[in-house]
């Protein structure tokens, strides 16, 4: 019990939360610009498992893991298009497509990898982004490492946060978006273009889960393999809902579920006896008692889920 | 008008191509009659994850080239697809069927019940029918001399073991692990987690990292295929840590400064023998065994920072593991 209170421990163990809570903040930020905008995307996963593999192919080859962060964010955008043109234009159903986007991207990233490398017994590596310590505060004792000492992918994550909070409350632009997502023909009848808002969503999302897609082959490993998202995707998914479509809201549940994660994987290590599966489980089973308290659907923007035609009455 | 037209033109082709296509399947089936051999391949992880899935799929080819079989393979599939994708390739007529892996286990019985025609390897299985082969490596030697290795390796006197999900094979693998080290070094510890699941590198680079911050742990060994690529990376940006690799010879074919042995399986030349079976007619109701003495498991190239006074101490006691002789 006194490993806990090891101040090393907890300093590793924050360190930890802080790496592993940016690709799902980054990816539940792309999802909350999606439904605010009032389209539900569950393809988060598939988006990014694509970004991670195109990020990681630039950065391969190019040698530039900034260059790699870009292409992912073009990855993403082109992938969620095809979503967005079925779900907007066409008015499918966005789960379906959702998760059909799930099934293909992955696999065409699998494909690419396959043609590009072969069949070999070890992982191809690539360059790594290097951290990037702010200068005087990475000096702080305790938190400046925990804090102030990475990638620039995870300032800008972090920074995400605020940024969006004044995007969606402050500024007009962010309104008319967010009545988009609310009340789309009420949008309308003011002048607002609906579509277009529309489509301008499903870019950032795009662009935003193909970054943190491409932010775990660039920054966080330097390997890619099939299995690399995880199921983080969902998990992002999990996290706007509890954060009730709010940005502070996404930014603590991202970090609740890094905690947690980070926490179940040093504790396996400390009890050897505890059957692995049952720690395994706290990072999912925090989630689910979380979302039983505080998420509420009613939060959400109303018209989410709903595709928007502009000639019905 | 136009409109019925079109999809008139376009299920017309839609049958065509049905027809033609099952037209020269059925012409294919009668005309061949010279015996080609195919062995297919069924995998959940990928086959390019640089581990097992990698290691299994050149252990095939490998032993194809040199039996004359053809292969084929079908990678990334879920639990619940496996006994449906062994199905199709029984249907294709394929003569040899090889599960890379305990947990295909129930799969690979169900299958071979309804296909007695068509044989099956099973790696790391415990099954033997008519026509199922089990292929053992012994796991309780890898785990051996992963662990005597890791007892005379570690300076800080404490070894990590990264596990990726709870196969048996992986429970031998880890006791071994311990006792052997133990034998070897009898002041070490040894550290243990599961990171869950064979593709999660970034889990691999998290266990490694807090084993090393907050147990001060110096030398890993993983049975996790794509997790111990992400400890190995972690490994490689620190001083004085290392890595036992497995199942292939990973420093013959690439450069690493953290690996140093590696524990080889060669399921290459035990698939063969699961092929030669298949060809004389002779296949079923047998375990291949892999072990030291018949050379199936072997020491792998020896890295940088081992020195010839440990690498003699540890061929010794791999000598003594072969003898049986190491641990009662």
């Amino acid at each position: 019990m006194g490993a806990f209170l090891n101040v090393n421990f907890i300093q590793d163990l924050l360190l930890s939360m802080v790496r592993m809570a940016t690709p799902i903040l980054i990816v539940a930020l792309a999802e909350l610009y999606s439904e605010r905008a009032g389209l539900v995307n569950i393809g988060l996963d598939g988006i990014m498992a694509f970004g991670s593999l195109v990020g990681f192919l630039t950065c391969y080859i190019t040698g530039d893991p900034y260059l790699g962060i870009l292409a992912g964010a073009i990855g993403g955008v082109l992938i969620n298009m095809v979503y967005a043109f079925c779900t907007i234009t066409l008015g499918a159903e966005q789960i379906v497509y959702g998760m059909a986007i799930n099934i293909f991207a992955p696999a065409i990233a699998s494909f690419i990898y396959k043609i590009y490398f072969g069949i070999n017994s070890s992982l191809i590596t690539n360059t790594l982004m290097s951290a990037v310590p702010i200068p005087l505060l990475s000096k702080i004792p305790f938190l400046g490492n925990i804090l102030f000492n990475h990638t620039p992918i995870v300032y800008f994550a972090y920074l995400l946060v605020p940024i969006t909070y004044v995007f969606f409350n402050k500024t007009k632009a962010g309104l008319n978006f967010k009545a988009v997502g609310e009340f789309p023909k009420a949008a309308e009848s003011l002048g607002i273009n609906v579509i277009a808002k529309k489509y301008l969503a499903s870019i950032i999302c795009g662009a935003l889960a193909g970054i943190g897609g491409a932010y775990l082959t660039t920054c966080y490993i330097s390997t890619y393999s099939d299995g690399v998202v995880s199921g983080r995707g969902f998990i992002a998914l999990s996290a706007v809902i509890f954060g009730r479509w709010m940005p502070g809201g996404v930014l603590l549940a991202a970090l609740l579920f890094g905690f947690t994660d980070a926490l179940q994987l040093r504790m396996q290590v400390m009890s050897s006896g505890t059957p692995y599966q049952l720690l395994a489980m706290i990072p999912y089973i925090c989630t689910l008692f979380v979302l039983a308290f505080f998420g509420i659907k009613k939060a959400g923007p109303k018209a989410n889920g709903k595709p928007y035609f502009k000639e019905e009455r | 008008m136009k409109k019925r037209l079109l999809s008139l033109l376009l299920m017309t082709v839609m049958v065509v191509t049905g027809v033609t296509g099952c037209g020269v399947s059925k012409k294919e089936s009668t005309t061949t009659s010279e015996k080609t051999y195919k062995v297919a391949m069924i995998c959940d992880s990928s086959i390019s994850d640089g581990g097992w899935g990698a290691a299994c799929y050149n252990a095939m080819v490998t032993a194809g080239q040199e039996n004359g079989f053809e292969t084929q393979y079908t990678d990334s599939l879920t639990s619940a697809n496996f006994a449906s994708s062994m199905r199709a390739y029984c249907d294709l007529g394929f003569n040899l069927i090889f599960a890379p892996g305990n947990q295909y286990t129930d799969a690979v019985k169900q299958v071979a019940a309804d296909y007695p025609n068509v044989n099956f390897a099973l790696l790391n299985g415990t099954v033997e029918t008519a026509n199922i082969e089990s292929i053992l490596p012994d796991a309780k030697q890898i785990g051996y001399m992963a662990g005597a290795l890791a007892g005379l390796m570690t300076k800080t006197n404490k070894i990590g073991f990264i596990g990726g999900m709870e196969l048996d094979t992986t429970k031998a693998k880890l006791a071994c692990y311990e006792a052997a080290a133990k034998v070897a070094n009898p002041s070490v510890e040894t550290f243990s987690a599961y990171a869950g699941s064979f593709s999660d590198t970034a889990k691999g680079k998290e266990i490694a990292n807090s084993m090393i911050t907050n147990n001060n742990v110096d030398v890993f060994f993983g049975d996790a295929s794509a997790v111990d690529s992400g400890a190995r990376e972690v490994l490689s940006t620190l001083k004085d840590k290392y890595d036992i690799a497995q199942p292939s010879d990973l420093l013959a074919s690439q450069k690493s400064d953290v690996v140093v042995g590696s524990v080889v399986t060669d399921n290459a030349t035990m698939v063969g023998l699961c092929m030669k079976d298949v060809k004389e007619g002779t296949y079923g109701n047998k375990t291949v065994y892999g072990n030291l003495a018949n050379g199936a498991l072997s020491v792998g190239t020896f890295g940088t920072a081992i020195s010839a006074d440990v690498k003699a101490k540890y061929l010794d006691i791999v000598e003594k593991i072969k003898a049986g002789t190491f641990i009662k």
